[in-house]
């Protein structure tokens, strides 16, 4: 039993590989190793389309495609995560914030000078 | 005349927004303990804010009784005050109110505007990330750059990125995710609202930015404290301390080579250094007898602007 995520990352896949805007009716028979329901796809596609991550055209049958390229999502994200307009507070948990050449060399020097002190 | 009560209480809201938060932040002993360090800003955030507005409100209902709560009930049931309400009784009494919205209404606008933010991340990563195959509950993301982090939440979201894993070996990569998992575990992020609210509602305040970045710090070095805990448990022969500290370093320094945007993060560069000095020799642990005084102390600030609010003014 699949996830809506994953559905939803399954879906935003064949809509990033697919050349041109596709139905629902034929992301469900790409998805037909899932047995996904058209009611599913439908379902996963709105909730898509809330998110800001897809549209459709108006055409009968509506037609889905992706908001933007794989790449742009990938620089929006990392953009928004982790970049300098980034809510400070909502990424507090980063592992280490990026430092400048000078400072990394610094950082390098300490953990040879511990290395010296202490070979194993 | 002011009760001596309201007098004290401004003396203590003065100390709490200046001298006392400076002291900390410059103290050396706090990175030997985050955590009694953490519940000392605790403490004096909270009794800073309370003593401000306890200030006012002693003052302002002072007319009214002897005690707070005295007062408070006469003035609700509408009963004439004793003495004669002068006009900076009423400024004090809406100066307080003022501020105690203030306060209490920025946490809360900061709380949802973040978890907004949240979701909205968690959005645009969930279509994107795969789970990994090696470490449990971690998420990976395709990109160059070696980053690790955590979005907390009621779903937290523990993500590496594909460089991270390209450039760190395995106990190392352990050391990052326990770093992280220690962030979630303990609920950081709710250590770090209140200062982050207080900083926006306060922004004439040094005090409110230097606590912010003091708590920030001190998180992660307690995240890194907790992580070396988790680490000895498992593996135990190897030193966790080195491999975390070499985590860093090399998070670190490839973060300033590829093009992540890294903008207001690039300040952190003492921070990091502190965590690798603290990781690789390591600072005696606090004497039990000092903790015990640190805590104690932040108890003390707690109770103090408790009392004086409560018990009649002298």
């Amino acid at each position: 039993m699949a996830t809506l995520g994953e559905l939803e990352r399954a879906l935003m896949e064949r809509l990033w590989s697919a050349p041109e805007p596709v139905a629902a009716t034929t992301l469900r028979d790409e998805l037909a190793e899932r047995d996904v329901a058209l009611t599913t796809v439908h379902t996963v596609l709105t909730r898509l389309q809330h998110k800001g991550f897809v549209v459709h055209d108006e055409g009968r049958p509506r037609r889905f495609r992706p908001r933007a390229s794989r790449e742009d999502h990938a620089a929006e994200l990392m953009h928004e995560v982790l970049g300098q307009s980034a809510d400070r507070q909502a990424v507090l948990a980063r592992f280490v914030g990026s430092v400048n050449p000078d400072e990394a060399r610094l950082l390098r020097e300490l953990l040879a000078a511990a290395d010296d002190a202490a070979p194993r | 005349m002011l009760p001596a009560s309201a007098a004290s209480l401004a003396v203590l809201a003065v100390l709490l927004a200046w001298p006392v938060p400076a002291l900390l932040a410059r103290a050396g002993w706090t990175r030997r303990d985050p955590l009694v360090a953490l519940v000392c800003w605790q403490a004096i955030g909270l009794a800073g804010g309370l003593s401000m507005i306890a200030a006012l409100l002693v003052h302002g209902l002072a007319p009214w009784g002897h005690s707070l709560p005295e007062a408070a009930w006469a003035l609700v049931t509408g009963h004439l005050a004793g003495d004669p309400v002068r006009g900076d009784h009423w400024v004090a009494l809406i100066l307080a109110v003022v501020l105690a919205t203030e306060l209490l209404g920025v946490l809360v606008l900061s709380g949802v505007r973040t978890a907004r933010t949240r979701r909205r991340h968690r959005a645009l990563l969930e279509l994107v990330v795969q789970p990994s195959a090696e470490l449990p509950d971690t998420r990976l993301l395709e990109h160059p750059a070696p980053v690790a982090f955590c979005i907390p939440g009621a779903r937290p979201l523990l993500v590496l990125s594909s460089g991270m894993v390209a450039e760190l070996d395995e106990a190392q990569l352990a050391a990052v995710v326990a770093h992280e998992r220690a962030h979630l575990s303990e609920h950081h992020h709710l250590l770090l609202l209140p200062f982050v609210a207080w900083e926006a509602a306060l922004p004439v305040l040094p005090a409110a930015a230097r606590a912010h970045v003091a708590v920030r710090d001190l998180v992660e070095m307690r995240a890194d404290d907790v992580a070396l805990r988790s680490l000895a448990d498992g593996t135990g022969g190897t030193a966790p301390r080195r491999t975390l500290a070499q985590a860093i370093v090399a998070a670190a320094e490839g973060t300033g080579g590829v093009a992540v945007p890294g903008g207001a993060l690039a300040v952190a560069g003492s921070a990091v250094r502190a965590r690798v000095v603290r990781l690789l020799e390591p600072p005696s642990p606090l004497p039990a007898a000092a903790r015990w005084t640190a805590l104690a102390a932040a108890g003390l600030l707690l109770a103090l602007p408790t009392a004086l609010l409560v018990l009649p003014a002298v």
